[in-house]
């Protein structure tokens, strides 16, 4: 269970409406934000000097973004050491093999095609949630100056 | 005692230099052809001789349309008088005929003579067979497009996905706010307000099918495909097992013949039976004692001939041949629903294996399904 945001990056204003509606219906308690390209997702999680950046619980990731890519965003957090453990979930229409490939090599922890069908979507939305923010046992925050106290 | 030095005149040096030349004529490779401004033959090599299929002195001074396919006779006049006005003729490509009447393709370079006054009297030819050289070049040309195609094929595939994915999405944003006005609406749309909503939401799904069916055929196209021994009655047996816990309350009867060994590709192959008993289940859906039969049958020369027979609703005997074309449908979707995709990709996929797929029935008097796989006639 943990309490950190959800970190919704869409750049499709029907996509997010409905994205926000089925976690609204499914009564997921977590605050949502929303990014609607990768450069956004990038100054909401890593602001620069001095202002902490976002470390959210679970973010939902589509792929096709202007200005910075979701692969981009995916490999730009991966290579973080304070985001690294950020559950990722690209959430996107493509079924493309290598988008679904390309997304796991660059770190992904899942890879969902979002359904036409509003109750499936819904489902599949509820289901990430659930699973990611409830019974997932969530990473303890990285503490730079933390020491293991080992005598 | 040798013989004493002899003093070598201008005379032997020139005799000497023509000997060389008539040598180098002689041996060459080349149909080197001398001939009178008219085309009167005057000289004839030894690879002339190679080329042509005839002697020297069986040409000497006959006319040179005797080489001539009868289509290109008048070419031989153009070229004379090319050669009258002092100029050559380069690397001209066109046919020429042996002695024993066929024809070959050839490259021929063409030059007037002249005496040391500067009169015409005559003109050279070097001829060359070119039937290799036509041959790399047309596979050259070949090769070319089947990188040509190889590279529209993948556009294609690119074009193919971003349709898919730019389609879908306003699809989902039509079947998702209609189910929002469902939801949260309700009271304010009254009884045909949600009901035109329902038929928005049913639309937006209906269309989304019809992408993943047409995706489905575009694949099925041009995939690869990858031989293995298959029990296609194995997997029949899967298919069924999978349509029965989809809906549990259908009771059908299913008489499975295995094994069934076949040689295909096994991910297609399984669309194939995927579609036909699919389409048996749904068929026989107002059917009170239903059963779907799948087994073998005689198939003349293909290895294997197969069938998939059941008690439904049928079809008029008249449309069969229109069944396997995309997008017929012969019953109303209120009926059965369906894109009318699925045995599109059937036919696709029963061809590609050298096969033919068929289909017999009558109204209300159920379908038989049937098709035949041959590796050995595979396109």
């Amino acid at each position: 269970m943990t309490n950190r945001p959800i970190l919704l990056v869409e750049d499709n204003p029907d996509d997010e409406a409905l994205t926000l509606r089925a976690l609204r219906r499914n009564k997921i308690p977590n605050e949502v934000t929303v990014a609607r390209d990768g450069a956004e997702a990038l100054d909401i999680l890593f602001p620069g000097e001095g202002a902490e950046g976002m470390l959210p619980g679970l973010m939902l990731l589509d792929l096709k973004l202007p200005k910075v890519d979701g692969l981009e965003v995916l490999r730009r957090v991966r290579a973080n050491t304070r985001t690294r453990i950020v559950p990722i979930v690209v959430l996107t229409s493509s079924l493309l093999e290598d988008d679904v490939l390309a997304s796991y090599h660059s770190g992904a922890n899942g890879y969902v095609r979002k359904p036409v069908n509003f109750a499936d979507f819904s489902a599949a939305v509820s289901a990430l949630g659930v699973f990611w923010l409830q019974l997932n046992e969530a990473a303890p925050e990285y503490v730079p100056d933390y020491v293991p106290t080992s005598d | 005692m040798g013989q004493p030095p002899v003093a070598e005149t201008k005379a032997d040096r020139d005799w000497s230099q023509v000997a060389l030349l008539s040598a180098i004529v002689s041996s060459s490779d080349d149909a080197i052809v001398g001939k009178t401004p008219d085309g009167e033959i005057t000289s004839w090599n030894q690879g002339a001789e190679r080329i042509y299929g005839y002697r020297a002195q069986e040409v000497i001074g006959q006319p040179m349309t005797l080489v001539c396919p009868a289509d290109r006779v008048g070419e031989i006049q153009e070229i004379l008088e090319t050669i009258k006005r002092g100029e050559r003729v380069v690397h001209f490509e066109t046919e020429r005929r042996r002695k024993d009447g066929t024809t070959f393709p050839a490259s021929v370079t063409l030059s007037p003579v002249h005496d040391e006054s500067g009169r015409l009297v005559g003109a050279s030819s070097i001829a060359r067979d070119i039937t290799e050289q036509l041959e790399l070049r047309n596979m050259a040309a070949l090769r070319r497009r089947a990188d040509d195609l190889d590279r529209a094929n993948q556009k294609l595939d690119e074009f193919t996905y971003s349709v898919s994915h730019d389609l879908r999405a306003p699809l989902r944003a039509m079947s998702g706010f209609s189910a929002a006005l469902q939801d949260e609406y309700q009271e304010v749309l009254g009884e045909t307000g949600r009901g035109y909503a329902q038929r928005i939401q049913a639309a937006g799904n209906q269309m989304a099918r019809l992408i993943d069916d047409l995706l489905q055929l575009s694949r099925v196209q041009r995939a690869t495909i990858h031989l293995q021994p298959v029990d296609l009655g194995a997997e029949v047996a899967q298919i069924a097992a999978d349509l029965q816990r989809g809906e549990p309350g259908r009771s059908v009867r299913f008489a499975i013949q295995r094994p069934v060994e076949a040689r295909a590709d096994r991910a297609l192959i399984r669309t194939v039976l995927e579609n036909l008993v699919g389409n048996a289940w749904k068929f026989t859906g107002h059917e009170a004692d239903a059963l779907i039969e799948f087994g073998t049958m005689p198939a003349q020369d293909a290895a294997v001939g197969c069938y998939v027979r059941d008690n439904g609703a049928g079809f008029d005997p008249a449309y069969a041949d229109k069944l396997f074309q995309p997008f017929q449908r012969l019953h109303s979707a209120s009926k059965f629903p369906g894109t009318g995709v699925g045995l599109a990709s059937v036919r696709q996929i029963v061809e590609r294996h050298g096969g033919q797929v068929w289909a017999q029935g009558a109204v209300d008097e159920g379908a038989t399904f049937s098709f035949t796989l041959d590796a050995r006639n595979m396109p």
